[in-house]
Parts: C-alpha cells; sequence; structure tokens
C-alpha cells in the first residue's frame, strides 16, 4: 500500500491496465449496496471488522485457504459478476492525480498490457471513466455500511463458523467472519421489523444468509486447482 | 419469621456502591421479571468519597450484567484497561526492585504448577511473571489487552479498569434511572421506622416523605448509617497488621494528549507506605497511602509530590483517612451494608469496587423471596464476608511481610511477629516446600486464589525448598509445551497488540462491536 502515488504523466505515462488480470490475489472485496444481489450468484458474503474501527465490513469472499483468488484463472476472471473493488482495486481516488486518481503499480492489472491510462500528456477516456466508477463504488460501499450499521445497531450480526475438512480428518477453522443472526430477525419486535423492512434492510439479509451455499462453489474451485482437497464443510 | 414478600429494596447511598447494588438488584428483577422495586435514597448534602479506581476482571460482567456497554462505559468514565499492578521498591528498595502481579493467571494453570519448573530451571534468568506468561510484557511495552476488532468484554489478555469514580457513579445513575428503572429518592434519612422484632419497616427522610422497604442496602460510606447507626454492629479494626491509616490524592495531567497512558497500576513502596499511580484517558490519579505513626502528613505530602515531580505544582491534595478493618456482621436483621460501611483497607489490589461487585453478586443474584428465607442467606453472607476479609488483610499483608527492606520503623514493624495473622504465618510455613495451590485454601472461591500468591510470593524471592522436578519426568515437558505456546503468544502480541492510548482511542471514536 505504500506505493500508491498520484497518478501523473511523467510517473506513469507508459502504464496500462488490464481488466483480465485484475485481482488475482485478492481473497476477499468489499463490495457496494448494489452488488449484493449480483455478487452472492458467485461468492458467499458475509461480514468481517475492519482492523483499524472495528466495523463490520460487507465483503465478498473469494478464497477459502489459498493465499489466491479463487476465481482468477485461465486469464480471467471466472465468474457471472466481478466486484468493482476486484477490477478498481489498482486505483483509488486522489484530487492531486492526473484524472483524480492514484495507482498502485503492484497491482497484478496495472502494467504494460491492456490499455493505455496516457495519450501523451493526457489522461485517455478510460481514466475518467475509471475515476468516475471509483467515485460510484465509493458511495454504493457508503450504502452498504449504512446497512451493515443498521443491523449491528439491531443487534442482527453473529459470529459465522466456518470449518473446512480436510483429508486427514483434521478441520481448518477460518476466524473473523460474521453473517446474519436469523435467531435474532426472527425474534426483532414488530415494529422495528416493519421498519427495517421498510428501509429495505431485511433482503439484503436474506440474500446474505442464502449466498453462504457458494462455500461449496468455493470448495469446488479448491479442489480443482489446489491439493489436498477439501472434503467438505460446515457452517455454524 | 412470617413469609412476607421481599417486594421492595432500598438502596441508601448514592456513591459507586449505591449504585452498583440498585443497578445490579434492578436489572436482576428485569431479567427474571420479578417485579421487586428498586428505590436509591441519595443525600444532595453528603459527597461521595469515590476512592474505587481500579476494578478487577469481575467488573467486566458486572456491567455486562447491568446491561451497560463497554464503549459507553470507557466513553463514560474515562476509563483506561488495566492488566495487573507492578511492584515496585517492596522486596529490598534497590533500583532495580520490581515485579508484576498480572491479571492472566500463569500458563496451563488448571493443568500444572508451573512455580517448581521456574524454581529449578529458569529463576536465575527470568522473573517468574515473565516465564509464565506474556502479559508483563504487554504491560511493560504499553500495549493493550484487546483489539478494536474483539467483541465488548473480550480481550487476548485477561483485563480490569482504572476509571473515574465520580463520572462511573454518574453514568450508573444515569442507566439505573433511565433504563432499569430504579425509583430515585433525593433526601435525608433522619429516622429508621422499626418493627417489634428489629426490622427497618421504612425510612423517614427530612422532609416528611416515608420510604418503605423490604430489604435496605446500607451504602452509606464510612458513616455506616444504619448497619452502625442502627444496628450498633461492631466495627473490627485491622490496623495492628495493617498500618496505613492515611491517603492523599493527586489528579496529574498528561503532559501532552499523545502521552502514554499505563496499563497497569504501578505501586512504588515509600519509607513509611506506598505510592499508587494510575492512568485513565484524560489524567493520572496518583496517591500515597501511608501510617500516621511512622509518617507526619506533611511529610507523606512531600514525598508524594517528590514522585509526582514538576507536574504535582499547584495541585491540590485531597485527603482520606482509613480505619481499616470491617463489620463483625454485614447483614443484619433485613438491613445489608455494602461498600465502605462493610469496611475498608488500603486499596492496595482494588478490593474495594471488587467487594461491592461480590456482595451484590450474593445478594441480587438469589435475593431472598421471603423475609422468612433472608435469614439464613443472612448467616451464609456473614461468613461468607467474613472469611473474605479476613484472607484479603492477609493477601495484602503477604506484600509487607515478604520485605527485606530494613530502612525504616514502617518495614521493620511489618515484619514484626505479632503483626502477622496466625493464617497466613501458618500458609506461609507451608509454602517453604510448595509454592500455593488450589488445596492450601479451604474455600472453594477465594477471592485471591493460588495465582495470586504465586506471583507475589515468587515475585518476592520467597526462599522456597520445593524438590526438583526429575528433567525426564513426564511433567517436565508438559510444563516446556506451556511455556513454548506462552511464548508464541507473547511474540505474536508483541507486534499485534495496539498501543493503549491508541486502543482507547479507537474505541471512544468508533466503539467495540458487541459480538
Amino acid at each position: 500500500m505504500t506505493g500508491i502515488t498520484p497518478l501523473s504523466p511523467a510517473a506513469h505515462r507508459g502504464l496500462r491496465y488490464d481488466r483480465h488480470a485484475a485481482g488475482g490475489t485478492r481473497r476477499f472485496a468489499r463490495i457496494g449496496l448494489s452488488e449484493i444481489a449480483v455478487a452472492a450468484a458467485d461468492m458467499p458474503l458475509c461480514l468481517a471488522k475492519d482492523g483499524q474501527t472495528g466495523r463490520f465490513n460487507l465483503i465478498a469472499l473469494m478464497s477459502l485457504v489459498e493465499p489466491a483468488n479463487l476465481f482468477v484463472f485461465g486469464g480471467g476472471f471466472q465468474a457471472t459478476y466481478v466486484p468493482r473493488a476486484v477490477m478498481l482495486g489498482g486505483f483509488r481516488l486522489d484530487a492531486r492525480g492526473a484524472a483524480g486518481l492514484a495507482v498502485d503499480p503492484a497491482d497484478p492489472s496495472l502494467g504494460d498490457a491492456g490499455a493505455p491510462l496516457f495519450a501523451g500528456e493526457q489522461p485517455t477516456p478510460l481514466s475518467h471513466d475509471i475515476a468516475r466508477a471509483l467515485e460510484r463504488l465509493v458511495a454504493d460501499v457508503e450504502g452498504a455500511q449504512a446497512l451493515v450499521d443498521a443491523w449491528a445497531a439491531h443487534g442482527l450480526i453473529r459470529p459465522l463458523g466456518l470449518s473446512l475438512s480436510q483429508p486427514d480428518g483434521r478441520a481448518h477453522d477460518l476466524a473473523g467472519l460474521y453473517t446474519i443472526d436469523e435467531a435474532a430477525v426472527q425474534a426483532l419486535p414488530d415494529a422495528d421489523l416493519i421498519a427495517l423492512h421498510r428501509a429495505d434492510r431485511l433482503a439484503p439479509a436474506a440474500v446474505l444468509t442464502a449466498s453462504l451455499a457458494q462455500v461449496e462453489r468455493l470448495r469446488q474451485l479448491h479442489n480443482a486447482r489446489f491439493a489436498p482437497a477439501l472434503t467438505g464443510y460446515s457452517l455454524d | 419469621m412470617v413469609e412476607t414478600e421481599v417486594r421492595r429494596v432500598v438502596v441508601v447511598g448514592g456513591g459507586s456502591a449505591g449504585w452498583i447494588a440498585a443497578c445490579r438488584l434492578a436489572a436482576q428483577a428485569r431479567r427474571i421479571g420479578s417485579g421487586v422495586q428498586v428505590t436509591l435514597v441519595e443525600s444532595r448534602h453528603v459527597p461521595t468519597v469515590g476512592v474505587g479506581e481500579g476494578t478487577w476482571p469481575t467488573m467486566r460482567n458486572t456491567l455486562a450484567r447491568i446491561g451497560i456497554t463497554e464503549t459507553d462505559f470507557i466513553r463514560s468514565c474515562d476509563a483506561a484497561f488495566k492488566q495487573g499492578a507492578r511492584f515496585v521498591g517492596w522486596t529490598d528498595g534497590t533500583a532495580d526492585d520490581g515485579y508484576y502481579h498480572p491479571l492472566n493467571p500463569p500458563a496451563g494453570a488448571t493443568e500444572i504448577d508451573l512455580a517448581p519448573h521456574w524454581l529449578h530451571g529458569a529463576a536465575e534468568t527470568a522473573s517468574f511473571a515473565d516465564w509464565v506468561d506474556y502479559q508483563a510484557m504487554l504491560c511493560d511495552a504499553g500495549l493493550g489487552p484487546k483489539t478494536i476488532v474483539m467483541p465488548e468484554y473480550a480481550g487476548h489478555a485477561n483485563y480490569a479498569y482504572h476509571l473515574d469514580a465520580g463520572k462511573f457513579a454518574t453514568l450508573l445513575r444515569e442507566h439505573g434511572v433511565g433504563t432499569l428503572g430504579i425509583d430515585h429518592v433525593l433526601g435525608d434519612v433522619v429516622r429508621p421506622e422499626m418493627s417489634d422484632h428489629g426490622d427497618i419497616v421504612h425510612l423517614e427522610l427530612a422532609d416528611g416523605r416515608i420510604v418503605p422497604g423490604d430489604l435496605f442496602v446500607d451504602c452509606t460510606g464510612f458513616a455506616a448509617r444504619l448497619i452502625g447507626g442502627v444496628y450498633q454492629v461492631p466495627f473490627r479494626r485491622c490496623g495492628d497488621v495493617l498500618f496505613a491509616d492515611r491517603a492523599m490524592a493527586l489528579q496529574v495531567p498528561y503532559e501532552d494528549e499523545d502521552a502514554p497512558i499505563t496499563c497497569h497500576t504501578v505501586s512504588t513502596a515509600q519509607g513509611s507506605g506506598w505510592i499508587w499511580d494510575i492512568g485513565l484517558w484524560t489524567r493520572r490519579g496518583v496517591g500515597h497511602v501511608y501510617s500516621s505513626a511512622h509518617s507526619s502528613d506533611d511529610a507523606a505530602e512531600a514525598a508524594l509530590r517528590r514522585y509526582v515531580g514538576p507536574a504535582a505544582e499547584g495541585l491540590n491534595v485531597r485527603r482520606i483517612t482509613i480505619d481499616a478493618g470491617h463489620r463483625t456482621r454485614f447483614w443484619q436483621n433485613n438491613c445489608v451494608a455494602v461498600g465502605l460501611s462493610a469496611g475498608f483497607i488500603e486499596p492496595l489490589e482494588a478490593s474495594a469496587l471488587m467487594l461491592i461487585e461480590a456482595s451484590m453478586d450474593a445478594i441480587a443474584d438469589r435475593l431472598p423471596r421471603t423475609r422468612a428465607a433472608m435469614d439464613v442467606m443472612a448467616r451464609q453472607f456473614n461468613a461468607t464476608f467474613t472469611h473474605h476479609w479476613m484472607r484479603i488483610i492477609e493477601f495484602l499483608k503477604l506484600h509487607y511481610v515478604l520485605t527485606r527492606r530494613t530502612d525504616t520503623d514502617f518495614w521493620r514493624d511489618n515484619v514484626a511477629a505479632s503483626s502477622i495473622p496466625d493464617g497466613l504465618a501458618e500458609q506461609l510455613e507451608l509454602w517453604r516446600h510448595h509454592s500455593p495451590g488450589p488445596q492450601d485454601f479451604t474455600h472453594a472461591r477465594e477471592v485471591f486464589s493460588w495465582p495470586s500468591y504465586q506471583y507475589v510470593l515468587h515475585g518476592m524471592g520467597f526462599a522456597s525448598r520445593q524438590p526438583r522436578i526429575d528433567p525426564a519426568a513426564p511433567d517436565t515437558a508438559l510444563a516446556q509445551r506451556f511455556v513454548t505456546r506462552m511464548a508464541r503468544a507473547r511474540d505474536d502480541l508483541r507486534t499485534r497488540a495496539p498501543r493503549h492510548r491508541d486502543l482507547l482511542r479507537a474505541i471512544r471514536e468508533h466503539g467495540l462491536q458487541r459480538v
């Protein structure tokens, strides 16, 4: 992260963006409010605490035990939906930079391949498109944060126990994940239930719960490329 | 005794004890739906003492039961984390004289006693606290016992708090009245109405109002208006064992807003007592506890100001008289004393708030349903807390009797056999042959359990002739496994645990999650 610098023609004139290389090392990504339904078609969605604030963040899991993104292989992202934070992982908003961007040169999407970020001294339309997409993503993540904060305020979040079975019989537990506490949702007072429903806070909660079935997809993707195989998993 | 239902509990006194008592009772009543109504009577004219600024880890459970979040508590009470105490200068008074009494038990405490392994294998190279646990490292490095991602009241190390006692009482009052439905009555009690069999029927206030009750909790502080004033229950002094009878306190501002906050109590021995030094979010609390038989007030104040240094200039000391001891009974008829009305001794191991919590655990969690059941409760309560007081006095005395200091009459007098309780003397003889263990205590629930005794005894270099353990014995390997595991945890936390002030800042800014 320390290598992030404002985008400038002097430093980045030859830099290109390859969307197919994005996210190869991303194990999870924060997602925005509008991404919940589409990301759930591929990935388990859950909550994890921010290391600086302790607040719950909404994330899409793209890895189990591997130091890699299980969806990235064969020269691209093999899913029906790619989280925008993955696509844009090499960029940050920075008013000091060209097109209002900063870049992380270490991100795999940035290098010699792909579409150029500059045409001569000027940022290309692609760079401006990326900046606008980032602005939309920031607003969308803020929307997701408000959703998650509402769940937390009503005590609707519980730790998620995710245990992966290995061939030798040992279990590998993934710690630090949280999910919706369905029992707490059911126990909500009527007034709170209606208020949350009217604010569209409950439907996303159901999607989150349902998305946990995608752990099986991750397990299958793991077994296709990594050893030892994961023989099963349990959710608690 | 009639089968009168206990429906109304009246707490008299509005300091820390009164509000903890009232909140515990009211929260428990709500939890089980007992319908018991709690009233707290508080005088506008009696200032609170507010001596308790250090807690035990038990406070986490107390706050959770009352329904106060850790975030609200930390924000409202200027609270900081406490991971134990460091005793400086107690053993021989030399420059490097110091040891920790951390809140973590020794590694593997439920499976193995590491003390003999330390004595015969590592005592020359590592302190006991350092060898058996990692918390001394956290304290030395100024690191917190938890991270911002941990839930409320959970940590990677055991912890308690330092707090502002006045702000704590305010938080409890607002929560107790606003959330728990405690009936808060401002007024001065002038007289109790007594029944024929000696129970308090009601309290009459100066303005003529009547406050009836079935059980009365005396939290009137040193005044002990009910347990002493009404029932004349004798006070058992222990000044012949614990000599400290004076304290003076200073509130010391930090040098700057990013100054480190010490994550443990520092207790530094002086010529005629000791100085406490605790860190809150906004200030330090520093005080000198001393024996007036061994030091003048002026000399004690000079020692305190010398300890604080230039930061003490212009600060006024607050003086407290300590009448060390406790009631011979704490529960009489339908009145039970909690807090300073029950007893008080020097705050060497921060036992004041803990005793309030322990008392309320015993009272609130099994509040007698009827007056007839109260007498049995009272007998059990009196036996339990008489024992607790005896053990607390013994444990505090332990810190003094092991000294090798002979520089002042205070320290010389403290090791005189006549000042050592028989029970403690007997235990010390026993511990010359083995380290303190769970079997050395007759009660299943001791306020100070055997790890605490180990930390003090081995911290102060108590001579012990324990037999050497065979290096090839299975226990040696087991001990090594625990020490190795603990050392890994220490290395991990050294890099992962947050700086104490940074942790407090993050909690104040973002709050902790419930799960």
